[in-house]
Formats: structure tokens, C-alpha cells, sequence
């Protein structure tokens, strides 16, 4: 694989310190609009404290919809992170070095957006530090029986994790931004390099510690997206109530993970002329992993309905014939086109190959996986047990405010995150180079 | 008579308040302001209950009003009244919000020229009118004042008669829109007396309805469900069979084992077959033998193959039940509702009294009283000829007090246009209701709640009434405004108080029942009880010689012309009445039991109807008659004929306050303004009317999630063949178990409900609501599921094999002892108590709804709003309920806050909590006993007793999820109809 590259380490820090320089107007434009939608969202936020969770869709039979759907699904834009930067990096995969930092920080934005749902989707959101295990006087304590407080350490567990390893990966490269500036930047590039010099000493302690904090992260992927559908799983509701929920999370979750990778690679390298780091190579073989990430969620969906079909009972059997041909049919075809059929084309080289497709698709495979996790909360839940009390969710704007706020949100941090600090991991696509030959 | 305990101490604080409150009630305080100087008899933090009557129906039923300092929280019914004994309905319980209603007339008003209201004082507004009667006396035109009023008796209804007297007039109406005329025609053509009888379900042995609401709206509902209940109370396996025969489901005839569907107005032909079959057959009973043949010949033309041709019932079918019911010995057939009037009510009415009288039913289940009051009531034909007067300018002032004839009356009855024809028009009422808005003068008058006065629903019934709390607005009593006027008439300087007028009138009573007691006593006895209850002086009723063929004949309404392809069925809604429930709050939330629609009106309309129209649930249709078109959404309903559209009648007001306005429409407006042929009552039922879908969907809020079950055994119903076979339990008890069981140190509470006995009513659901602060939501967020009913009467429609009647179950927390709810919650707001509660902690709460998803029996509520209570209607809560803030989760918390007070006064007792002790709001006023509640730790506690009596009928609702839910279901029973 080196040979793809056609790279020296001069060129590199100077590509590195190109993406760093003041930005186009597009970027500001950008920039403004996601600003105008985080405004949206905060704006629909707050409407939503003051005048109380009614103004989201959600009734008596639909405890749970479009919040925890879009914090189902940025957990699982999460993993994509992780999936590339520490597992690929244990499988020493080598075409993983100049898009591992982006998918990184995919990971810590993703979770930091999904973070927010569970505080929003709450009643009383200004106590939320309930869930925490906070020692005090009336011995009051979370309930560890209760899966969400599982599901909470899960995330800020993920959360620290991905962080810590997100901050320490860049350290070199930032090392060298801090070297390249003056005046402020400088210092505050010193900080973050936390005294990085570049000794053989601290190469052999980083790489150890690397390796470590890969070793770390990876089980976090299974464990978080399992906890994470344990949520569901725990629970006695039709629909949720399944064993296979675990491994059909993460699955669900690396399948939309790398659509997401995928989704910003592809501008990134036109935006900031990286196509020498991210090759159609690189491309195409994201595009074959999701050709794998469908298999496994086609799998799950079909164990899903022969189970529901086998076990024989009639809660389980209405939800799932109800998901297929009730109100939300659209849903549930919808995420068995776009999860399984739409990402079937990258069978064919041109469409893996081919930049368009490859951002079609992979919005087709973000938008089913969405789908797939409203299928599973809504449908469930409105049509439970008792058939008396059915009924469905409704749409109301300041659901639709909130989730616009959160890719805002989402977006807006990549942007920032884009022209601050290194997208490209330098010192790593340095180690794939031939170094340079001593005069 | 048996009193608890409990009831003896509402009677004890009842009586010692009595005494200590006539000194209040002529101070008439502009405001409740919390006592300056304490009072001595009220205690901050300990209820006071008064006892009084409800004058929400002509009913009458006794009720104990619970006061906490100083403000009436809660009704529930009087259990030594003979009409309600302890029992309450919907309505009933809603008087509070009749109380404290936001939209209450506070003051006096008077209409200004350009129509503006403006504010008057009493002393003025009362001279006002006396100075207006004085001139039309002078000018002898002293009968031109009239008065209508509600259904009244005793002292107000003596008084008002007085004060005409005084003036020198006659035009008094009684008026109430659903007059009992057919019955009262009936009684006069079978019998010779123009009688209203007295029914009791609970000594029958065998009950047929034809086309009777008894259990919803017709004349005492309360007592008639109570003993309905009674009577089908299982015995041995077996119970008391209910046959209901008419043109539409409703909820009574929903309880019956078998309903007969037939046309409108044909249901008469079934009752003379029968009588045709037991003169026939010589199994009649009680009857001499010249009677018999005098009957044969009424009913010669009925053999039961013509009542097969009349009302396609097979002929077989006929004479089995007639002889079924002939050997009942006794049964009950009753007759008798609005809808039959217009469609051979009377003669239906007729029919069953002949039947009754073959089968020597009259006197033992079917009793005529000596004194009849509802009889008092004016029929429809006379507030005709009421209208002519004042079309003809020969009512100068006009008293409408509690009534609102501008809204009942039919539009084309020129009511409305007449009433401008009167010089001072004064309503003496406590809302601006369509009646009241047309007034030139409205003096507000105290709610019966905030009143004196006393009400005789039957013979020998004396309720009396008392005031529970000081008025909330600048009201007066009508009997103190009429005693004003009369001493202003009379330039009398003595401002006579009605309370003294009750009192007075209590000394006539005194002297009949207990003339060797002292007064004092009897009547504070009297204000303890709630009255005095002494046995009805019945009489004995022969069938009238002149009664012929002919006669029959001549009872017959002319059968209805059919153009435009429907026939109008009208019924008083289950929760308005005749409309005067709309404006509260929680009558308009609680969804109607068989259609499951709140905030609306509807028209039913077969499928088969609706799919030739392409009608579907919640289009828009067009009813149109000649006299006038309304348009309603559809409730495409199995339970109607085909060609047949029914609408209940209460809603659609334009004027009555928030709650009630611009809701529905009201089939008034389709009515004719003719007489029904016979009775002279309103054609509520057979008139010709087309229907026009507007393809447009309405925005409607049914409850309903689905009107089925399917497959889910939710509601369970057996057989009594079934029972009789099996008798032991066949549920699954022992399930395994992940963590620790729970520890019960002293009580494990738990209830039983009855659903053979539970007739979907909704009582319970009232008393919920008023017990525990529930909000109202609106329209709107019930419409998006968002109720807030603790309790919620689920009805499926396919329980039954044998049938589509609909069922009930109620459902409510199952307070289950492996609680899904209980381990979600991460932070310990849902928890098990040691006395097996799901308690759920609003201060902890942080609103994850996790609790509610995993409840299976969806019954955890969700606060998605700070709910507002407008005021005055806030003091309606009850001060031992917290009420809970947006963003926490609440439910059925099996009335902890009564469980605790059991506690407390068992612990000042020095004892421990006795079975009976503790019942909750639901259980008290349940009209069937449906509802028990308990300790399961105690083997001889009646909710144990009740599981261990019913074995067979014992279940828990998804009892395979083992949830161990504490509330147990006995199945719902269907008793054979003819043997």
C-alpha cells in the first residue's frame, strides 16, 4: 500500500497547516446556517422545558419516540469512530491512517449530540443528575436494576474513552501545529500537545499507551451499543423483548457508522485536497464492509420476524405484522430498502467507486438506520399489550426543531473541529510514507 | 339498617355542624376566606361531611358532601338514603364542578339596551321586579307571571307555588325535557291511574328490557343499577337473566345475556306475544279468570307468528320466552325512555304493563306509590300551549329557574321566538346557558350544594338538603330571592329566611311521622340523616275494564314516513343528561361507555349505511330533517338497525360557559315541533331524516384504542354452563422468580372486580378524577392520548362468543407484586412498598416514561403539561392529594392517602386496620359493588372471600408475563335467557 502514496513528510505538515488556514466564505455560509439551526434547536428545547413534554408527539401508549430514536441513532454514528480508529488499528489495517481522526471525531461529536437526548427526552430535564450516583445526605441512589442508569455509564464511559484517545492521538500532529504558529495559537496548541517533543523516550511510551487505550475502546463498541439495546431488550414490551437485540445494535450501529464516515470523507478530501491520503482505494473498501454491515442487519431483521413467527406468541406476532402492514408500514419498508436493498449496489465496482453513489447510498443506509430504531421504539410501543390502550405517535414542530438542532449541532462541531486541529492523523500517515532520505 | 362505622362518624360531624350553621348562612360572605377566628367544629386537616341531595337528575339521590376547611372536596352517596345508599353516578359526582364551575354567574346581572350586561345590585335588581309585578297587578294582569323550573317538590316547589299565589297566577311549569309521558299514558290506559310505577330490579327473577336505558339515564339510574347489580349477584352459579329488546345497543342493553335487535317501535309486538302466549297457555298468575279473557281479547291479533312478521323474532323464540318468563314468579319487564317517545312509547309502555299484570308482577316488582311525584311534571303539550300564551302576549314577566327550555325545547316549537314577546324575562340561574342569555335579569342563585331546600324523589322519601359550605359568588338561594320578592309584594318588613321556610315545612313532617318527639331532635336527626326515609305507601292498581283492542290500537304513533331514507333516534347522553352536565369539565372527559368519544356528539350509523355512503369513524355527515340540519362526525356503530341514525341528546350548546360551547350539535335542532300522537310529548325518536357525507375528517377524540380484543384475553367471559362444569381456578399461580420476593410485614392490599357485575357506568372513574386531582386535558390532548384517567372502563366489543355486545373491564394499576415498572426507573420513583403498592414518588420522579412503557396494562399517566384548574375550580381539590407538576409520572394509587387515614384513626383506636376500613373512591360509589378492595393477607377479608367463593371465575390479566398482579378479575358471566 505505500506505494499508493506519492508522499513526502514536508508535503504533509504543509498540507496539514493548509487546512488550518482562514476559511472560505462557503465555510462562514455554512457555518451560519448551522448556527441558524442550532438556534432551532435550542429554541425548541426550550419551549419544551418551559412548557412541558407535551409539545413533543409523544402520548400515553408512545412514552418513547423521536428522542431516543435520534439518541439511539448517534450512538451508533459513534461507532464508526471506533470501529475504524482502534479496531482497525489492532487489525494494523494500513489505509486506516488518514481517515481514523475524522472518524474519531465523528465518534466524540455523535456522542456528545447523543448525550443530549436522554436530558432532553426527560420530564424534568433540570434534575437529571438524579441518574448520577451522587452521595448525599437523604441517601438517595440510582436504582442499578434499571437499565438506563446502565445505559448511562455505558455512554460516558464510551464518552471518556473516546475522548482521552481522541485528545492523545493528535497529540503529535498538534505538537507540530504548535511549533508552525505564534502568539495565541501557539499557546493554546502547547497545552494540548501536553509537552510533546518527539523523544524516542516518549514515542515508545506513546505508542505503548496507543495501543493500550485501542484495546480499551474496542469492547466499548460491543459493550455500548449492547447496553445501549439492553434499554429495549430488558424491558417486557413486544417487539423489544429479544435476545438477539445486542448483536443486532452493534451491527445496526457499525452498518450506520461507516455510512457516516463515508458521508463526511468524501467532501472532506474535495474540500481540503486530501485525495492522496483518501484514495477510491479507501473509499471502496468502506463500501465493501457495508456490503458485510447489511448482511448483518438483513440477518437480523429476518431472525426477527422467523422468531417472532416460531416462538408463537401473539403480542410478539401483531407488533411485527403490525410493524409490516400497519400505519408505519412506510417505516419498516423503508429501512428494509435502504438497509439492506440500497446498499446492495456496492456489489458493483462503479458504484463503489463512483463518489455520488457512494454519498447516495450511504444517506439511503443513515436514513433506514434511523428508520430502523423508530420502527423498533414507535411501532412497539404502540402496539402493546393492551389493545384498548393503542395508538400511535404524532409529529409536532418542536420534535422536528430539536432533531434539526442536533445535526446542526453535529455538523457545526465537525466544521470547527475541521479548521482547528488536524483532520489527517499526521504522524501516522508519516509512518506509511518512505521517510525522507538524508541529504 | 346496618351503619359502619365510618358512616356513623360522617354522621355525628354532620349532625354537630348542622346545628352550628344556620348562624352562616344569612351573613352571606362575599368570599371563602379562611376562618379569622377558627371555627370550632372544623378542623384544619379533618373532613366534615354534610349530608344533602343531588339535584343533578330528577332522581334525587342522597348524598354526603366531605367539606375540608370549609370547601367541598368531594360527593359521595348518602348510605342510609333508600334512593342512592351510598352509591353515586357520573353526574352526581360532577355537582362539584356544577359548584365551582369557572363560568358561574357571580353577580346579579342586568342586560343593558344595547345588549351589553351590566352589574346590579341585589336590593335593586329585586325591587326591580316587584316593582314590575306591582304595576301588572294593579292592572290585573297578575296571571301574566309565570315560572318554569326544574322538576321540584317539597318546600321549594310549595313556595314557588305560594309566591304565584300571592300575585295571583297559575302559569307555573314543572318542566323537564324527558317528561315520563308515555309511561304516565300507559299506566292511565292499562290501569286507570296516570302513575309513574316504582321498579325493582333486585326482587325479580327475571328482567326484560324494552328499549329501557334503566342503568344510564332513565328515571333513577343510581338505584336501579344498585339493584340491578344485586339481582345479579351469582347464586350457586347462577344469576337473575337479563334480556334487553330494542333498536340500539346501548350500555344497558349491553348488559343484558342476550339483546334482541328489532326496528324502533316494534319492541311492543314482542311484550303483547308474550302476553298472547301466557293468557294462551294458562300460566298466568294472580289474575281472576274474567280478566283473563278480557286480556285474551286485547291480544288476540299478537300470536307470535305475527309478532315474528312485526319484529322478525321467531315465533319459537316468542313462546319460550313468554314462558320463561311466566315462570319467573316474579319477573320484571320495564318500558320506557325518551327515544320510545314519538315511536309507540306509550304503547310499548302499555304492552309491558299488561304483561307485567298477566305475569302478577305489579305490586311485588313493578309498585304504584300513593303520591307519585314525578308525575308532577309538565308534558311537552303543555309547555305548547305555554308557548302559545307567549306568543300571544299573555306573559308579562317570566321566571326560568334551573331550566333551560330554549335549549330542550325544539327549535321549531317557536319557544326562542316567543320568549322575546315577554316584557321581564328573570332567570333565577347560575350559569349563562341559552336560556339565561336571552333574560333581561339573572339572579344567580346557589348551587344545591350551597343550598337549603328538600327533594322527595318517591313516596315517603323525604330528602332534606342543607348548605356544605358558605356560597363561592354573590348568590342567593331562589326559595330566599322568591321570600324577598314575596315580602316586597307585601311590603313586609320581615325578610323571612328559606331556610326558616324548610324548617317550617319540617313541622309538618314531624307531626306525620314523629309527632311525640321533640322538633329539635327530629330535625337535626333529620339534617344528620339526610332526611327521613319511611316505607313507600303503595296502592294496588286493576287493569281497566274499558282497556280494549281498540285502545291498544289507538296508542299506536303513526309510523314514521320514510323519504330520505333514516330514521332520527335521539337519547339522553349518558354523562349530559338533557344537556345540563356540558359544562362540566369532567362529564365532557369521561368517554361515553359504548362509544368511547369524549368532547363531541356524534351520529351513530349502521356499516352497512356507512359503507353505501362511504361514511368512515369521524367523517363529517349532514342529518337533515325539515325542521332543521346539524352536522356531526360519524361513530360507525354495529349496534344501531340499519336506515337508522341515532344521536345523543346534551351537547352543542352556543351558550353555557367554556366547557360546553361549540362542542357537537345538538339533534334538538331536527325535531319536530309537534306533539307525539298519544302522550304529547316531544317526538324525540321516528323522524324521517337524510344523511350526506361532507367528506371531511373530523378531528375527534376516541379513547378507544381498538374496539376489539382478538385474540388477547384481556376480558374473559364464561358461561353459566361453563361455570356449572368447572369450578376450580385455572390460572397458573407459581411462576420463577430472579430477585428476592417481597416481604409483607402487615397488609398486602388488593381488590377484586366483579365484571358480571361491572355495567360500565364510569362512576367510579368520576369519583377517581374528583378524589385524586386529575386534570382535565382537553379535546385535543385526549384526542392524541393523552387522558389522564386513573382508571379507565376499557370496552372490547368481541369478549362475548355469542354475541357483539360490548363488555367492560375496568382497568386501572394492577399494583402488581413483580412489578415491570418497579426496576426501570432508575431512580427509585416507582417502588414497592411494604404493604404491596407500587408507590410512585412525584418529588423523585424525573420523567423517563420508562415506567410507562414497560407497563404492560398501559395504565402509568404521564403529566405533559402544568394542568391548569381555573379558578374557582381548584378548590375542588382535595387537600390529602398532592397535585402533581409537568414531567411525572402518576397512577392509581389504590386512594393511599385513605389507606393512611384508616391508619391513623385505627392507631387512635388502638387497633389495627379492620377489613372495610379502607375503601377506595372507586369501590365507595360503584353502584354494583363491582369493586373490592382489601387485604389479601387476611383469609377472611370480603376481597378474599370474593376470590375464594368465585374460584372459576378468578383471573389475572396477562398472568403468563407474571407480573402477580394484586388485582384479581372474576370473569364476566352469561346467564341463559330462556330455558
Amino acid at each position: 500500500m505505500p506505494s499508493s502514496y506519492n508522499l513526502s513528510y514536508t508535503k504533509t505538515d504543509a498540507d496539514l497547516l493548509n487546512t488550518l488556514k482562514s476559511p472560505s466564505k462557503g465555510y462562514w455560509v455554512a457555518l451560519a446556517i448551522l448556527s441558524i439551526g442550532l438556534l432551532i434547536g435550542a429554541y425548541g428545547w426550550g419551549s419544551q422545558i418551559y412548557y412541558g413534554m407535551g409539545m413533543s408527539g409523544k402520548n400515553n401508549p408512545v412514552g418513547w419516540a423521536l428522542y431516543i430514536t435520534t439518541f439511539v441513532f448517534w450512538v451508533g454514528i459513534a461507532h464508526s469512530g471506533t470501529l475504524i480508529s482502534a479496531i482497525l488499528f489492532l487489525f494494523r489495517v494500513r489505509w486506516r491512517a488518514p481517515v481514523y481522526r475524522s472518524a474519531e471525531a465523528v465518534t466524540v461529536f455523535a456522542l456528545c449530540v447523543a448525550g443530549l437526548f436522554p436530558l432532553i427526552h426527560l420530564g424534568r430535564p433540570w434534575v437529571f443528575y438524579w441518574m448520577l450516583p451522587i452521595p448525599q445526605m437523604g441517601e438517595m441512589f440510582p436504582n442499578f436494576k434499571s437499565p438506563l442508569v446502565w445505559d448511562l455509564f455505558a455512554v460516558f464511559t464510551y464518552l471518556t474513552v473516546s475522548s482521552t484517545f481522541f485528545v492523545l492521538g493528535m497529540m503529535p500532529d498538534v505538537a507540530i501545529l504548535r511549533d508552525k504558529f505564534r502568539g495565541w495559537k501557539k499557546k493554546v496548541y502547547g497545552v494540548l500537545a501536553l509537552g510533546w517533543r518527539g523523544t524516542d523516550q516518549q514515542w515508545r511510551h506513546y505508542t505503548a499507551a496507543y495501543l493500550f487505550l485501542a484495546a480499551l475502546a474496542t469492547p466499548l463498541v460491543i459493550s455500548v451499543h449492547s447496553i445501549v439495546s439492553w434499554d429495549f431488550a430488558m424491558s417486557v414490551v413486544p417487539g423489544w423483548h429479544d435476545t438477539i437485540f445486542a448483536p443486532y445494535f452493534v451491527a445496526g450501529a457499525i452498518h450506520s457508522g461507516l455510512a457516516m464516515v463515508i458521508i463526511l470523507l468524501v467532501p472532506m478530501r474535495k474540500w481540503f485536497s486530501l485525495k492522496e491520503y483518501i484514495t477510491d482505494h479507501h473509499l471502496a473498501s468502506l463500501a465493501k464492509l457495508m456490503i458485510f454491515t447489511a448482511f448483518v442487519v438483513g440477518f437480523a431483521y429476518a431472525i426477527e420476524f422467523f422468531m417472532a413467527w416460531y416462538g408463537g406468541d401473539i403480542y410478539k406476532r401483531d407488533v411485527f405484522l403490525f410493524r409490516a402492514f400497519g400505519p408505519y408500514w412506510w417505516s419498516f419498508w423503508g429501512l428494509f430498502f435502504f438497509n439492506f436493498i440500497l446498499p446492495m449496489l456496492f456489489w458493483w465496482h462503479k458504484y463503489r467507486t463512483n463518489t455520488v453513489w457512494l454519498i447516495v447510498v450511504s444517506i439511503g443506509v443513515s436514513i433506514g438506520m434511523w428508520l430502523e430504531r423508530f420502527v423498533i421504539i414507535v411501532t412497539s410501543l404502540s402496539h402493546e399489550y393492551n389493545p384498548f390502550a393503542w395508538g400511535s405517535h404524532f409529529l409536532t414542530s418542536t420534535e422536528v426543531y430539536i432533531i434539526i438542532g442536533s445535526f446542526s449541532l453535529f455538523f457545526f462541531l465537525f466544521m470547527v473541529f475541521a479548521k482547528i486541529l488536524p483532520v489527517v492523523s499526521n504522524w501516522e500517515v508519516k509512518e506509511v510514507i518512505e521517510p525522507p532520505k538524508k541529504k | 339498617m346496618e351503619i359502619k362505622r365510618r358512616d356513623f362518624v360522617k354522621l355525628i360531624g354532620a349532625a354537630s355542624v348542622a346545628t352550628a350553621l344556620p348562624g352562616c348562612t344569612r351573613q352571606r360572605p362575599r368570599n371563602l376566606i379562611p376562618y379569622v377566628i377558627p371555627h370550632e367544629e372544623i378542623q384544619p386537616g379533618k373532613a366534615v361531611w354534610y349530608a344533602s341531595v343531588c339535584r343533578e337528575c330528577p332522581a334525587g339521590c342522597g348524598v354526603h358532601v366531605r367539606v375540608r376547611e370549609g370547601r367541598a372536596v368531594k360527593v359521595e352517596g348518602n348510605p342510609v338514603h333508600p334512593v342512592s345508599e351510598g352509591k353515586l353516578c357520573s353526574r352526581g359526582h360532577a355537582s362539584l364542578q356544577g359548584l365551582y364551575n369557572p363560568d358561574r354567574i357571580q353577580q346579579p346581572r342586568r342586560k343593558r339596551e344595547d345588549g351589553r350586561w351590566e352589574r346590579i345590585a341585589w336590593d335593586d335588581a329585586q325591587e326591580l321586579i316587584a316593582d314590575k309585578i306591582k304595576d301588572l297587578i294593579d292592572e290585573g294582569r297578575g296571571d301574566n307571571i309565570a315560572f318554569i323550573n326544574s322538576h321540584q317538590t317539597g318546600s321549594l316547589d310549595a313556595l314557588i307555588n305560594e309566591f304565584l299565589n300571592t300575585v295571583g297566577s297559575a302559569r307555573r311549569l314543572n318542566y323537564e325535557p324527558f317528561g315520563y309521558e308515555s309511561v304516565k299514558k300507559a299506566s292511565d290506559t292499562v290501569f286507570n291511574v296516570e302513575k309513574i310505577p316504582q321498579y325493582k330490579f333486585n326482587e325479580a327473577n327475571y328482567i326484560i328490557s324494552f328499549g329501557s336505558d334503566f342503568l344510564e339515564t332513565w328515571m333513577s339510574p343510581v338505584k336501579h343499577a344498585r339493584e340491578f347489580g344485586a339481582a345479579r349477584e351469582l347464586q350457586n352459579s347462577r344469576m337473575v337473566p337479563f334480556l334487553h329488546v330494542g333498536p340500539r345497543l346501548s350500555m344497558t342493553a349491553t348488559n343484558a345475556d342476550e339483546f334482541i335487535k328489532v326496528k324502533p317501535g316494534r319492541e311492543y309486538a314482542l311484550a303483547l306475544g308474550m302476553v298472547h302466549v301466557i293468557v294462551h297457555e294458562n300460566i298466568a298468575r294472580g289474575i281472576p279468570r274474567a280478566q283473563l279473557n278480557h286480556v285474551r281479547a286485547v291480544v288476540e291479533d299478537y300470536f307470535p307468528r305475527e309478532v315474528e312478521r312485526i319484529t322478525g323474532i321467531q315465533f319459537e323464540k316468542v313462546e319460550k320466552l313468554a314462558r320463561t318468563f311466566a315462570a319467573a314468579n316474579p319477573g320484571l319487564a320495564v318500558a320506557g325512555n325518551p327515544s320510545l317517545d314519538g315511536n309507540n312509547g306509550a304503547l310499548t309502555t302499555a304492552a309491558v304493563h299488561l304483561l307485567n299484570y298477566v305475569c302478577g308482577n305489579i305490586g311485588r316488582t313493578v309498585v304504584f306509590e300513593q303520591t307519585d311525584l314525578l308525575e308532577n311534571i309538565d308534558s311537552y303539550a303543555n309547555m305548547r300551549r305555554f308557548v302559545r300564551s307567549m306568543k300571544q302576549g299573555e306573559v308579562s314577566v317570566l321566571f326560568v329557574y334551573d331550566s333551560n327550555p330554549s335549549f330542550t325545547m325544539p327549535e321549531a316549537s317557536g319557544f326562542n321566538a316567543a320568549l322575546e314577546k315577554v316584557e321581564l324575562k328573570v332567570a333565577l340561574s347560575s350559569y349563562l346557558d341559552e336560556t339565561s342569555a336571552q333574560a333581561d335579569l339573572i339572579l344567580p342563585v346557589n348551587s344545591p350544594l350551597e343550598s337549603w331546600g328538600d327533594y322527595e324523589p318517591s313516596d315517603g322519601v323525604y330528602g332534606l338538603m342543607q348548605p356544605s359550605m358558605k356560597p363561592v359568588f354573590n348568590t342567593r338561594m331562589a326559595g330566599d330571592i322568591l321570600l324577598s320578592l314575596k315580602a316586597l309584594l307585601n311590603n313586609d318588613e320581615n325578610d323571612a329566611s328559606f331556610y326558616d321556610y324548610v324548617r317550617e315545612r319540617w313541622r309538618e313532617i314531624h307531626q306525620r311521622l314523629a309527632p311525640n318527639t321533640d322538633f329539635e331532635e327530629f330535625w337535626v336527626g333529620s339534617l344528620a340523616n339526610g332526611g327521613r326515609f319511611t316505607d313507600a305507601q303503595t296502592m294496588t292498581v286493576q287493569l281497566n275494564d274499558r282497556f280494549a283492542k281498540q285502545t291498544l290500537e289507538e296508542l299506536k304513533d303513526r309510523e314514521p314516513v320514510e323519504q330520505n331514507g333514516f330514521e332520527l333516534m335521539t337519547y339522553p347522553s349518558m354523562n349530559h343528561y338533557d344537556g345540563r352536565g356540558a359544562n362540566r369539565p369532567w362529564l365532557q372527559e369521561i368517554p361515553d361507555p359504548m362509544t368511547q368519544m369524549t368532547w363531541e356528539n356524534w351520529v351513530e350509523i349502521h356499516p352497512d349505511d356507512a359503507n353505501r355512503l362511504g361514511i368512515r369513524n369521524g367523517d363529517k355527515i349532514e342529518v337533515r330533517s325539515s325542521y332543521g340540519v346539524i352536522e356531526l362526525p360519524a361513530y360507525v356503530y354495529e349496534g344501531i338497525q340499519p336506515g337508522v341514525v341515532a344521536i345523543p341528546v346534551g351537547q352543542g350548546h352556543s351558550e353555557y360557559g367554556r366547557y360546553a360551547e361549540n362542542i357537537g350539535a345538538s339533534p334538538i335542532l331536527l325535531l319536530s315541533a309537534s306533539l307525539a300522537d298519544v302522550t304529547g310529548s316531544v317526538k324525540w325518536s321516528g323522524l324521517d331524516v337524510s344523511v350526506v357525507n361532507k367528506q371531511e375528517r373530523l378531528r375527534i377524540a376516541n379513547v378507544a384504542g381498538s374496539d376489539v380484543q382478538g385474540e388477547r384475553p384481556f376480558l374473559q367471559v364464561v358461561t353459566v354452563e361453563e361455570l356449572i362444569r368447572n369450578s376450580t381456578r385455572e390460572e397458573k399461580e407459581e411462576y420463577p422468580q430472579i430477585y428476592e420476593p417481597h416481604e409483607y410485614p402487615e397488609h398486602r392490599w388488593g381488590m377484586t372486580i366483579d365484571l358480571n357485575k361491572c355495567i360500565g357506568c364510569s362512576a367510579c372513574v368520576t369519583a377517581c378524577y374528583s378524589e385524586n386531582n386529575i386534570p382535565v386535558v382537553g379535546k385535543e390532548d385526549v384526542r392524541r392520548g393523552r387522558e389522564l384517567s386513573w382508571i379507565q372502563i376499557q370496552r372490547f366489543f368481541d369478549a362475548r362468543e355469542d354475541s357483539d355486545n360490548g363488555r367492560f373491564l375496568p382497568m386501572l394499576c394492577q399494583h402488581c407484586t413483580a412489578a415491570p415498572c418497579e426496576p426501570v426507573c432508575p431512580v427509585f420513583a416507582a417502588y414497592h412498598t411494604n404493604e404491596g403498592l407500587n408507590a410512585q414518588v412525584y418529588n423523585r420522579c424525573i420523567g423517563t416514561r420508562y415506567c410507562s412503557n414497560n407497563c404492560p396494562y398501559k395504565v402509568r399517566r404521564f403529566n405533559w403539561w402544568d394542568y391548569d384548574f381555573p379558578s374557582p375550580l381548584n378548590w375542588q381539590l382535595n387537600p390529602d392529594v398532592t397535585v402533581r407538576t409537568k414531567g411525572v409520572m402518576e397512577k392509581c394509587t389504590f386512594c393511599v392517602q385513605r389507606i393512611t387515614d384508616a391508619r391513623q384513626e385505627a392507631r387512635l383506636e388502638g387497633r389495627d386496620i379492620r377489613d372495610g376500613d379502607v375503601v377506595p373512591a372507586c369501590q365507595q360509589t360503584c353502584p354494583t359493588d363491582a369493586i373490592v378492595f382489601g387485604d389479601l393477607k387476611d383469609p377472611d377479608s370480603r376481597v378474599n372471600q370474593l376470590r375464594e367463593r368465585n374460584k372459576a371465575r378468578g383471573y389475572h390479566v396477562l398472568n403468563e408475563l407474571n407480573t402477580q398482579p394484586a388485582v384479581m378479575y372474576l370473569k364476566d358471566v352469561v346467564e341463559e335467557t330462556t330455558s
